[in-house]
């Protein structure tokens, strides 16, 4: 076995073992703390307030400025972690590599688009990234709460979208073989990464997410 | 273990034992994007990265780290994160209690959804166990336990105000009356700055015919246990009204002027008790709406048409987490449907007056919170307003300082005296 099958096949059975067992893992031990029961009246509907944060929040609302207007609020922050999030999507799941990769988890697959716009939304992505690491280290308050944290998961999340990109390029001259292997790495890399680290907010963003449209809306006032 | 460690240690404990699934995933979902901020009122007028709303959380996101991450746990074993000690505690017990006014604008803002300001009540709370509550704000408290009032005011004060609102009105007030409809609550703003509310609200509970009483024994809404999160406390003290409230057998609690007695009494209080209470907790801005629209109480059209510009402030717990947004504006269209304009930033995206969260009391704040006020006053400014009006004490005293401090000519007025003025009797 060569790495690239190596790192294709068991290793990256593992990672989504790791991935996967962790994710639930994290899952369970956060709703498990337990919840407190809210005794107080409610003054209007916690699930209208949910379904109203949710069609803020996403739809890539919460990426676009500005949703308080007149704070100064970054709109770069805003745009760029629109671009960055909106590209990683299209490019896990619409590219045809990558359904295909989902095909053999899942058993079905679907529609994908054709490559040179998944190469635009892979550019996109990674000049997002590039912006937002720009933020953390440019102004005050991004260096303040960019930790080792903050860079490994920078690292972790841009190296297989670059290798990717280098991958579909052919750049460099590097054999094929060797840089598919360097992106399955990466790519390993970053599903065993992820529940250990804050890039588990996918997650966790459904659980703030709710609590804060119940919360509000519970209390009449718009979330 | 030396005194301070222990002291350190309570605070540690006080933050491990109240992680909650509500507290844990929010920690766990903040990317650090640094978004909150521009909600706040103290980072944007100064600039200062350490007024960023999710930074005044630090403490308890390391506490939790360390006592419930594997990573947390390996982070302080190899010296990256350090334990909690004196020096942080001092240094954060500046941050979240005079440079937080617990307004929540941050908790709107952030793309995650955390509530931040929730966040921050529970990092004070923890202060509070570790005794780096500022000293004021502990001599507030202890006054408010013993006498009654976080300034001292004993009953015997309050008695001769309500006395004074007699004489002013040149009738008796209902005191303890069993099977009233609701229960009016001031505070201590109220006696001391705005002694006029007594009659203003006197008249106007007596105009719309509603059948209501005040009670000696239940006379402060302010809560300062709410202010420096000590739940005990806060259950005490809201227990002096609940009690009451029981015991005339009142369909609803009326809040005067005072914002975080209103959402102590109508959220916290519920849940410190565990039950939901037999009662109603209405605000006056909420029921003086309620009048209007019933057509209990008329008010002159236009009575407050003049060359002046007025413009609402939205107090945080009363409008951005009250959601009383609508009855002042509905009110103030019809009184000064001319001269009324709205801030750029209003309902909820509103921004704090800089002295709420039991800021304005510590003097050490002052030029902090007057920074914040700037704010506002640009606020204002932006829409020509000459005069402001508003339905909580604690800001108009702010907004009566802010103007003073930088000389701004202007009106500072209460809903509930604009609508006693405008009301016909
Ligand atoms: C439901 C899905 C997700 C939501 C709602 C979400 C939301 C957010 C938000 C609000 C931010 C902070 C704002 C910003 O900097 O743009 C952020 C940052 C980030 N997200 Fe996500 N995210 C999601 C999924 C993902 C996934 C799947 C990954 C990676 C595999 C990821 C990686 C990152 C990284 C690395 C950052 C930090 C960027 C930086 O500022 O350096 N996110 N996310
Ligand atoms: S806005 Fe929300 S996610 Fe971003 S740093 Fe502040 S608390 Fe964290
Ligand atoms: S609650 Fe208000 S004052 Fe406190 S951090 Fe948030 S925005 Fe700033």
């Amino acid at each position: 076995m060569d790495w690239l099958e190596f790192f294709r096949g068991p290793m990256f059975q593992i990672a989504l073992l790791v991935f996967i067992l962790g994710m639930v893992y994290r899952f369970l031990r956060i709703v498990l703390m337990g919840w407190k029961k809210d005794y107080s009246p409610p003054r209007g509907s916690a699930a209208a307030g949910v379904v109203k944060t949710y069609v803020k929040g996403l739809g890539f609302l919460p990426f676009l400025p500005p949703k308080f207007p007149g704070t100064r609020h970054r709109p770069l922050t805003y745009i760029a972690g629109g671009m960055f999030h909106l590209g990683l999507f299209v490019v896990i799941f619409l590219s045809t590599p990558h359904m295909e990769a989902w095909r053999s988890v899942l058993g079905f697959g679907w529609p994908t688009l054709p490559t040179p716009f998944i190469d635009g939304f892979a550019a996109m992505s990674m000049i997002g990234m590039i912006i937002l690491l720009s933020n953390r280290i440019v102004s005050p308050v991004g260096r303040m709460l960019t930790g080792l944290g903050e860079w490994l998961n920078w690292i972790v999340v841009f190296l297989p979208l670059l290798s990717g990109w280098v991958l579909y390029h052919h750049l460099f001259g590097m054999p094929y073989q060797t840089i598919f292997a360097i992106h399955m790495f990466t790519v390993d890399w970053l599903l065993i990464w992820i529940p250990f680290s804050r890039i588990s907010h996918f997650m966790t963003y459904f659980i703030t997410r709710t609590m804060h449209g119940a919360k509000f809306g519970r209390l009449g006032v718009e979330p | 273990m030396s005194a301070t460690e222990i002291i350190d240690q309570q605070a540690l404990n006080f933050f491990v034992k109240n992680v909650g699934a509500e507290v844990a995933s929010q920690l766990e979902a903040c990317t650090r994007c640094g978004l909150c901020a521009d909600a706040c009122h103290f980072y944007i007028s100064t600039g200062n990265p350490e007024y960023t709303p999710i930074w005044k959380v630090e403490l308890l996101r390391r506490a939790y780290e360390q006592n419930y991450t594997i990573l947390g746990k390996l982070k302080t074993a190899i010296g990256l994160d350090k334990r909690i000690d004196t020096e942080d505690i001092a240094h954060w017990a500046v941050l979240d209690f005079q440079a937080c006014t617990v307004c929540k604008r941050c908790s709107f803002v952030c793309p995650m959804g955390i509530d931040i300001a929730g966040l921050i009540g529970k990092v004070r709370a923890g202060l509070t166990a570790a005794h780096a509550t500022p000293p004021k704000l502990m001599a507030m408290t202890k006054n408010q336990l013993e006498k009654g009032s976080p300034d001292g005011s004993d009953e015997a004060k309050w008695a001769a105000w309500f006395k004074w609102g007699e004489e002013q009105l040149g009738k008796s007030l209902p005191m303890d009356v069993k099977g009233a409809d609701s229960l009016v609550v001031f505070t201590m703003l109220e006696l001391n700055s705005f002694r006029n509310n007594l009659v203003h609200i006197a008249r106007i509970m007596n105009a719309a015919g509603e059948k209501w009483t005040l009670s000696l024994r239940a006379r402060d809404a302010f809560n300062m246990g709410t202010v420096i999160g000590d739940g005990a406390v806060q259950k005490k003290l809201a227990e002096r009204i609940v009690k009451v409230a029981h015991e005339l057998g009142v369909k609803r609690i009326i809040v005067t002027e005072c914002g975080h007695g209103y959402v102590t009494l109508r959220q916290a209080a519920h849940n410190l008790f565990g039950e939901t209470l037999p009662f109603d907790v209405v605000h006056i801005t909420e029921l003086m709406g309620d009048f209007v629209r019933q057509g209990r109480l008329k008010l002159r059209k236009g009575y407050f048409d003049n060359e002046h510009r007025i413009t609402y402030h939205d107090a945080c717990k009363i409008q951005r987490i009250g959601g009383n947004f609508d009855s002042p504006r509905e009110i103030l269209n019809l009184i000064a449907p001319s001269s009324f304009v709205e801030m750029n930033l209003n309902r909820e995206q509103s921004f704090c007056c800089g002295g709420g969260g039991g800021v304005r009391a510590i003097p050490e704040a002052y030029d902090l919170r007057m920074e914040a006020f700037s704010l506002k006053a640009a606020q204002m400014r932006e829409v020509d307003a000459t005069d402001v009006v508003m339905s909580c004490s604690n800001c108009r005293l702010q907004f009566k300082e802010g103007f003073e401090h930088f000389r701004i000519q202007g009106e500072v007025k209460g809903l509930v005296e604009m609508v006693a003025e405008a009301m016909i009797e």
